[in-house]
């Protein structure tokens, strides 16, 4: 924050309370940065009396690019076949382009616009069903995923590949967690249980940041040891990547790899792509294709995706003017990245030092988030309690921020069960925490509990 | 030429019906304002392909969208599924469904189609269809649909057969005889092969016909088909009688962005309660996996519904007008069908189906000294007409025909938007062709 020229608004303090001295701003592109002020008024749509702490959800979408929505809204209504017939494949290739370019895809054909990582994952995992049923893969062989793969894709997993024969392993993962060395550890372990008794291992799913609780993955080295374990395919679901995360296709090597654009690269819902790595034998990206069949079956899924039947496609095509809105800040989306990720762990360290807690990870494995501890007296048991929580955090207290059970372990004494996952994105302000702060202590004072409110 | 107005009421002079008194009856100039965002130097004769919405409906939807944006989280918990049910309660009204568990919202027909097909494909592939069975869909089915059906179908082993139309069509007798002789034909076939599921369009694309429905699920159960699947992506506001009971299909399928006024996209898929649903899902699978279609299909993951929000407004639109929907598809057919006979008249061709057999849309015979000759010069035409003409309308190819016969239609539509100088512009624009002594073969060149 306190790099942004033109600060009009009050820097993050330090733990300490103190401003820290605000960098020296670039002066030669300094007139072209958006201030403070400009992207308050981006995101004047928000609830304003909502502390928004949970980008991660739903993401945000600043209100210019909602307006260059619009205007593809209306051009299409205005006449649709011709809109139809000249129009829209050329804009979703430039916002393909955009991507491809973004994620360090060699080929443009990699990069399919699909409407959330959910139909990403859909796809990847509707192939590896027809790869089971066709005889391609075995009864029985394995697909690995993580302990805390998001809920939709293990329903997905469930629908797809253990309706369709595969057998599904899942790599237990520790929280809080420590290091790196922990998930390396246990998805060595659950590779060597999947290779068991001759089976292969077909395909890994590993998400780059996962959802609940929220943690930064080693994907770089996990893909390493999916090379090494002769895993065939590897698919990563970054649902939160593109704006929170580095991505690059090259560097992180996987076969299949999604992300939305709505949750932190500013585009409106809702958006993703799915990255399909070309064969380099076949020249082919892996036979997938899109659910929804259309007239475009068979062209490859980049094409077909681009038309699926007659339905709204503006949000893909504002990507343009979403890399111009993040060109804005300075140092661009890298810019943005690291002081979102500053920002919010300076703000979980304010918290858990007013609450006497702890963060559920270290730094380098959050992103724009982190997992803040909750005090204990609020008793958190169960899934359920947590909800209420979050339900009674936003009614009350204007706070929107969604809350973790983690079940205790045998032997552990006291421990922290509720985790906030907090965000930060750039229409956040310091007052946004001192809100949830002085809420959470107010809720001790009260003496609260889950308890009392499920009743 | 009697021309009606939106309210039933005669332009030329005749008395018209007195306007009832209990509802503020929507005017010309109103509805014309309400579709101002059409683009006015264009006549959009093509209504069929990607529908319209007024200008209220838009509105609407944007204040979904904003409430979204405003709070998204509290959105999602305490709006959004209501908002749904409420759409999907008023639709289960409009088609007469028994229960609003029958009703799906999705996306348009084609993701519907995919959810059917799909169903059909975990059938081949677990064993509860055999390989060799078949599927049976009509010739004139929509291009996407054939596709799905090789997607899902094909590929999972199942035998797809096609029952030939003929076209231009005097008598659904025709198309119910065809029917019955391919079910009839592959029964005869002798092997334990079933017919698993029909697919059977409501109106076909191209070239567009109304199909009797009803008639075609009565034989199905005849004859022993398990399914019956009918697409009817034009059919709500299009085509009389769209009841569920009526029909007796087990999976119809109907876009409401086409003719009932919603914005893009939104479609619905009715499932009869006593099939077994279990098998049928969304194929984006998410949270609500397992908790049956409608529920599974009102929540696909981060994604803007608002479309799908907006049945209570349209529903307000429509009851403007009246008659409502029925007065609308009453009137727009009476229209189109008195256009199309004006253009025939003018151009001395021929319509491709009799009254009875269109909707809100009927196929005009062009004039053969144009010259088309494959789906290329059908489609430099339409391109043509856009560009040089400001007319957009689809044509037709018709395969088959002999030299100095009609061997392209123009597919018109009616809507409440349209004029009727529109359809005198479109048939200046092909008398100027013909005197121009263009042909597509000139256009292609």
């Amino acid at each position: 924050m306190a790099s942004e020229k033109n600060n009009h608004h009050r820097s993050i303090p330090d733990i300490n309370g103190t401003h820290p001295t605000p960098k020296k701003p670039k002066l030669s592109s300094s007139s072209n940065f958006i201030t403070a002020s400009e992207i308050q008024s981006e995101f004047s749509h928000h609830d304003s009396a909502v502390s928004r702490i949970n980008n991660g959800s739903f993401g945000s979408c600043p209100s210019s690019i909602l307006s260059a929505q619009q205007q593809w809204q209306l051009k299409y209504l205005r006449q649709p076949d011709h809109f139809y017939f000249n129009h829209l494949k050329p804009a979703i290739n430039n916002s393909r382009s955009i991507i491809q370019n973004l994620v360090n895809a060699k080929d443009i054909n990699e990069i399919s616009i699909v409407d959330n990582a959910t139909t990403a994952a859909a796809i990847v995992l509707q192939h590896t069903a027809w790869c089971f049923r066709e005889g391609k893969f075995n009864k029985g062989d394995v697909v690995v995923m993580l302990h805390y793969a998001y809920g939709a894709v293990k329903k997905s997993m469930e629908a797809y590949v253990t309706r369709a024969g595969g057998k599904v392993i899942e790599v237990p993962l520790p929280f809080p967690v420590s290091s790196n060395d922990e998930i390396v550890t246990e998805f060595r372990k659950a590779l060597e249980k999947g290779k068991v008794d001759g089976k292969k291992i077909r395909l890994a799913v590993i998400d780059h940041v996962t959802s609940m609780p929220c943690v930064v993955i080693p994907v770089k080295e996990l893909i390493q040891i999916c090379r090494e374990e002769g895993v065939e395919q590897v698919f990563v679901d970054a649902a939160h990547s593109i704006g929170c995360t580095d991505v690059d296709m090259q560097d992180i090597g996987a076969d299949f790899y999604t992300t939305n654009l709505h949750k932190w690269f500013f585009c409106p819902p809702s958006i993703a792509f799915l990255y399909t790595k070309k064969n380099p034998k076949t020249g082919g990206g892996g036979d997938l294709h899109h659910p929804v069949v259309s007239h475009e079956y068979g062209n490859g899924l980049a094409v077909e995706s681009a038309w699926i039947g007659t339905r709204d496609y503006s949000a893909q095509l504002v990507v343009p003017e979403a890399l111009e809105f993040v060109n804005r800040l300075e140092g661009g989306i890298e810019g943005i990245k690291k002081r979102n990720h500053e920002a919010v762990i300076e703000m979980g360290e304010m918290l858990v030092k007013a609450w006497g807690t702890h963060l559920g990870s270290p730094k380098h494995m959050c992103a724009s988030m982190v997992m803040v501890g909750l005090p204990t007296c609020f008793g958190v048991r169960s899934d359920s309690d947590a909800l209420t929580l979050r339900t009674h955090l936003r009614d009350v207290f204007g706070v929107e921020v969604p809350i973790y059970y983690r079940p205790p372990r045998d032997g552990e004494v006291d421990p922290v069960t509720g985790y906030a996952r907090i965000f930060y994105q750039v229409y956040n302000k310091v007052e946004d925490y001192y809100k949830f702060r002085d809420a959470v202590n107010q809720l001790v004072d009260n003496g609260f509990a889950c308890t009392l409110l499920s009743k | 030429m009697a021309f009606h107005d939106q309210n039933n009421n005669h332009t030329n002079g005749e008395v018209s019906k007195k306007p009832k008194l209990s509802f503020s009856a929507i005017t010309d100039t109103e509805i014309q304002s309400k579709f101002s965002h059409h683009d006015p130097t264009v006549v959009r004769l093509n209504n069929g392909a990607f529908g319209c919405c007024p200008s209220s409906v838009l509105a609407a939807q944007r204040q979904w969208q904003l409430k979204s944006l405003r709070q998204p989280d509290h959105f999602y918990f305490n709006h959004l599924q209501k908002g749904i049910l409420h759409s999907r309660t008023i639709i289960k009204d409009l088609v007469n469904a028994q229960h609003v568990n029958e009703i799906s919202i999705v996306d348009n027909a084609s993701t519907a189609t995919a959810i059917v097909l799909q169903q059909a494909s975990w059938a081949f592939q677990e064993g509860k269809f055999n390989k060799g069975d078949s599927v049976v869909m009509l010739h004139y089915a929509y291009g996407s649909v054939k596709k799905a059906i090789e997607a899902y179908v094909t590929r999972a082993g199942g035998r797809v057969i096609e029952v030939p139309l003929t076209f231009p069509v005097t008598s659904e007798d025709d198309i119910i005889r065809e029917f019955r002789h391919v079910l009839e034909k592959t029964k005869s076939e002798g092997s334990s092969n079933k017919v698993r599921l029909a697919v059977i369009d409501h109106v076909t694309s191209m070239p567009s016909m109304v199909i009797p429905v009803k008639e075609l699920v009565k034989i199905c159960r005849e004859e022993g088909v398990d399914q019956v699947f009918v697409d009817a992506a034009h059919a709500v506001g299009c085509t009389p009688r769209v009841d569920m009971q009526e029909i007796g299909a087990d999976f119809y399928t109907s876009n409401l962005h086409k003719w009932f006024f919603c914005p893009p996209s939104v479609a619905f898929i009715y499932t009869r309660k006593s099939v077994n649903s279990v098998d049928l899902h969304h194929p984006v699978v998410s949270h609500e996996y397992g908790n049956g279609l409608a529920i599974e299909s009102s929540w696909i993951g981060n994604r803007d519904y608002s479309a799908q929000l907006v049945v209570p407004t349209v529903m307000e639109f429509v009851n403007r007008f009246e008659g409502g929907i029925e007065g609308i598809k009453e009137r727009n057919h009476d229209c189109v069908v008195e256009m199309g006979e004006m253009l025939v008249e003018a151009w001395g061709t021929h319509l491709g189906t009799p009254h009875h057999m269109s909707a809100s849309m009927v196929m005009v015979g062009l004039p053969p000294s144009l010259g088309i000759m494959n789906e290329c010069d059908a489609m430099n035409l339409r391109t043509h007409l856009r560009e040089f003409f400001g007319v957009e309308v689809p044509i037709y190819f018709r395969d088959g025909g002999e030299v100095g016969c009609v061997s392209g239609y123009a597919r018109i539509s009616y809507q409440v938007y349209n004029k009727i100088d529109d359809y005198y512009k479109f048939r200046d624009a092909i008398n100027q062709l013909v005197s121009d002594g263009l042909t597509c073969a000139f256009l292609s060149s």
